[in-house]
């Protein structure tokens, strides 16, 4: 609940860890307190130990059949969460996940960077959206190690 | 002023034995929408959980750490104990959805759900966060008192008549506080949102290609409609969670509330949230209004065999 007071935070506080534990947590704040006013998707660019690269891609939902969406809309809640420089603990497994999947015996994957695309959604003054210019950054360098790829 | 009016009020509300039936049709709903949970996630078991997954069980209890129910971190972490355990657990939600050794799989059920969430907390939406509380106080509900197969069996026995025993319904009233508390929530943080006080908030909503599914015809995408859309969707939160308590407004609010999560679920992609939420209406419905529906489908078979009967007679 969006009530901050010095009760409340005790309370909280107090049952939190037992919550927790047991699974009975919860948050229910979808698109609030406003939603997202940007779209963005996740690429990596996978450069091999011989020099050349390839750009992968995650998943994009809106370039998906209905079918594969149903199945896959786990990767958009992933990728909402791995550009969030909050859970930059989660930047080390995606790099090497992506490494094993672009990897094999001939072909070895030496660095993994993840990139992020984004364009904001204007609001136009005679109430028509806009599309925002695509911006592009590079947010998370890794470089492969040999056990990564076992 | 009489000082036993809330306690009566409160004894009644969680104790007065009713009948089970609306708990039991939420049971197998709720193991319906389970199961589809898990045919969904069928193909990424492994790399949403398995040992070399996108969130590796280190960096999860990392991030969160403190004791959590997780059986993934008891378990072996190779990919046969793993999917072994999803096994597990689809076989218990089907048992579950039909109802044999109903207790022993609720039970199973949530502590399963409540491993798969801990394990990878960053690929949960609200569907999954509701079948984990919901399912903790299914345990507890006489979930396989109707409509099981653990019903039919006791009664073939002789341990139990046909008719369905009333029973305490506070299990329920917890799921039914859940989903209320889950629509309260939702619109008390919407409305810290400028957007959602403004009516732009559904504007960017529908304008984010990640969670559009199907087209939507452009009338319904124009500034008007989407600021009466924004507001209808406070309207809507409010009321289920709130006003949906009061007797006489209930069905009208839940009919509502039901064309509200179609519409959501056609036009925007989060699988099976809608349905997960939609599950729980069922727990609304008045257990002698459950039972008539009951009575007169089952009067419909009867009549329908005896026409055929006759038919081929």
């Amino acid at each position: 609940m969006p009530i901050n007071n010095s009760l409340i935070h005790f309370v909280k506080e107090s049952v939190r860890p037992y919550l927790v534990w047991s699974g009975l947590f919860q948050s229910w704040d979808m698109f609030s307190p406003d939603p997202k006013s940007v779209n963005s998707y996740l690429e990596a660019v996978v450069i091999y130990s011989d020099g050349t690269s390839q750009l992968w891609s995650f998943p994009r939902m809106e370039l998906l059949g209905a079918k594969d969406r149903y199945f896959k809309e786990r990767y958009r809640k992933y990728e909402e969460n791995l550009q969030n420089n909050d859970y930059a603990d989660l930047w080390p497994d995606a790099a090497r996940y992506i490494a094993r999947l672009n990897s094999d015996s001939t072909h070895r994957v030496q660095k993994v960077l993840l990139v992020v695309r984004w364009s904001d959604i204007i609001p136009r003054g005679d109430n028509s959206y806009d599309r925002g210019p695509w911006d592009v950054n590079v947010f998370y360098t890794y470089t492969v190690k040999p056990e990564d790829l076992q | 002023m009489n000082f036993r009016i809330v306690p009566d009020a409160w004894n009644r509300f969680f104790f007065a034995p009713q009948s089970p039936t609306p708990v039991a049709l939420f049971r197998i709903l709720y193991g319906v929408v389970v199961i589809a949970t898990l045919i969904l996630l069928r193909p990424d078991w492994l790399a949403w959980y398995g040992p070399h997954s996108w969130v590796t069980l280190s960096t999860m209890q990392k991030m969160e750490p403190g004791m959590r129910l997780n059986l993934f971190a008891v378990i072996p972490q190779t990919n046969v104990a793993i999917e072994t355990l999803f096994w597990i657990f689809l076989a218990s939600a089907i048992l579950l959805t039909i109802g044999l050794l109903t207790r022993v799989n609720t039970i199973v059920v949530f502590l399963c759900l409540a491993s798969i969430d801990q394990r990878n907390l960053h690929i949960l939406n609200g569907g999954d966060t509701f079948l984990r509380v919901a399912g903790f106080f299914l345990i507890f509900a006489p979930a396989g008192a109707a409509f099981s197969l653990d019903h039919l069996i006791r009664v073939r026995r002789g341990r139990e008549s046909s008719e369905i025993p009333l029973s305490s319904p506070w299990a329920q009233r917890m799921i039914q506080i859940e989903m209320a508390l889950l629509y309260f929530v939702s619109f008390c943080w919407k409305i810290q949102g400028a957007s959602w006080i403004h009516g732009t908030a559904l504007y960017y909503v529908y304008h984010l290609d990640e969670i559009q599914r199907f087209p939507l015809p452009q009338w319904l995408l124009t500034p008007a409609i989407l600021k009466l859309g924004t507001w209808s969707a406070l309207v809507m939160e409010f009321s289920l969670g709130v006003l949906v308590w009061i007797k006489k407004l209930r069905y009208k609010i839940l009919l509502l509330g039901l064309i509200f999560h179609l519409y959501l679920e056609y036009s925007l992609n989060v699988p099976m949230f809608q349905w997960d939420v939609l599950s729980a209406y069922v727990l609304f419905i008045d257990p002698g209004d459950l039972d008539r529906v009951w009575c007169w489908m089952r009067d419909r078979v009867a009549v329908h065999r005896l026409k055929r009967q006759d038919a081929t007679e």
